[in-house]
């Protein structure tokens, strides 16, 4: 007697399919950006900060916050939301020490429908200015800032749920500078 | 028949009887001593082998008796392994309202057996749990704050970048002029 697969060759292809097609597609919402192929830059930089912090530091360290500190409350409430915060940036001697393609290929994976491009600011001088976000239906996911200066690479990518009311309320806390980002907000949507 | 015979062989004898007891009397007790083939011989004890026995029995009991004790021990250290890692009030920090409260929890008697273990371990705590945690921690929270900074000044660069001089400089400038 012959088995399903043997009566059915395209069975296993399409089981195969169903398994990992969902796989697939939750990779392709993930709001997490793929920045380890930047990790070469770090030769070549004169000064780096690599920040890699997952929901379990996250949640480890949301209990150091102190909730009687106004300040560190604040933080701790834009925070414990986040299920990861990554952060690359390289500052180099001289120009162009990193290449297009290095930002072509973070650009690439926020090709993906879930994200839209919220603001990019191009100078020849000063570099560009890209701010991304990730939605999920109305609610905001995740976040990426591309900052590509002469000297200077950042990407910042924060998952999560990012209350950019709350970031935005983080004003002058603890050295954090003012923002300013509702106005931004707004602005750039009549921008565009 | 002659009972008087019969009962302790007074009186006359009676021929009946007499004829029994010569064909019986070749069956009666001869005392002589036992004589065994020689092929068959005796099988010695070892008078060793209850000791070995008791010796067995005791060896037993203290092996189970130590593997039950270790598995007691592995299980009382298994609520210090689980829980003491998040437990904040291992840290040096200044403790937080939310961390005195958890404390209160862990020190109260309770019926839960988990918090029991838990309550025991406490005691081990100051010696056995190290430092080091709170520190990775406290360098994390480090790396969140630097992270946070570097997000929010590219935002506000951006920012800048889009608006052009803020309201504010072109204030200043129409103060300055």
């Amino acid at each position: 007697m012959k088995s399903l697969f043997q009566r059915l060759p395209r069975t296993p292809l399409l089981v195969a399919l169903l398994v990992i097609a969902p796989a697939i597609t939750a990779r392709a919402q993930d709001p997490k950006i793929q920045l380890a192929h930047l990790d070469r830059l770090a030769a070549k930089a004169n000064e780096t900060v690599d920040v890699n912090i997952d929901e379990r530091l996250i949640q480890l360290t949301i209990k150091l916050f102190d909730d009687k500190d106004e300040d560190e409350a604040k933080i701790k409430k834009l925070v414990q939301g986040l299920k990861g915060i990554y952060v690359k940036n390289f500052e180099f001697d001289n120009d162009n020490e990193y290449s297009t393609a290095d930002v072509d290929s973070i650009r690439s994976q926020l090709r993906e429908p879930s994200w839209t491009r919220l603001l990019n600011v191009t100078s020849k001088r000063e570099g560009n200015v890209e701010v991304y976000l990730s939605m999920s239906g109305s609610q905001i996911n995740g976040l990426a800032v591309i900052s590509a200066e002469p000297r200077e690479l950042t990407v910042v990518n924060l998952v999560g749920p990012v209350d950019l009311e709350k970031l935005s309320k983080l004003e002058g806390n603890l050295g954090i500078p003012d923002l300013g980002v509702g106005p931004v907000k707004s602005k750039t949507k009549n921008e565009q | 028949m002659n009972e008087e015979y019969l009962w302790d062989k007074s009186g006359e004898p009676d021929p009946e009887i007499q004829q029994l007891e010569q064909i019986l009397g070749t069956l009666r007790y001869q005392p002589k001593s036992l004589e065994l083939p020689n092929d068959i011989q005796p099988v010695r004890r070892n008078r060793y082998l209850p000791l070995l026995a008791i010796a067995a029995t005791v060896l037993v009991a203290l092996l189970a008796g130590i593997l039950w004790f270790s598995l007691q021990n592995r299980h009382k250290n298994q609520p210090q392994q689980v829980f003491l890692p998040p437990q904040p009030s291992v840290t040096p920090t200044p403790p937080s309202p939310d961390i005195e409260n958890k404390e209160k929890l862990v020190r109260s008697p309770t019926p839960n057996r988990h918090r029991e273990l838990v309550a025991h371990n406490s005691s081990r705590r100051t010696r056995s749990v190290p430092a080091t945690p709170s520190k990775e921690a406290l360098l994390v929270k480090e790396q969140l704050m630097t992270a946070l900074r570097l997000a929010s000044e590219k935002l506000n660069l951006a920012q800048r970048k889009a608006q052009g001089p803020t309201p504010n400089q072109i204030r200043n400038q129409h103060k300055v002029g």
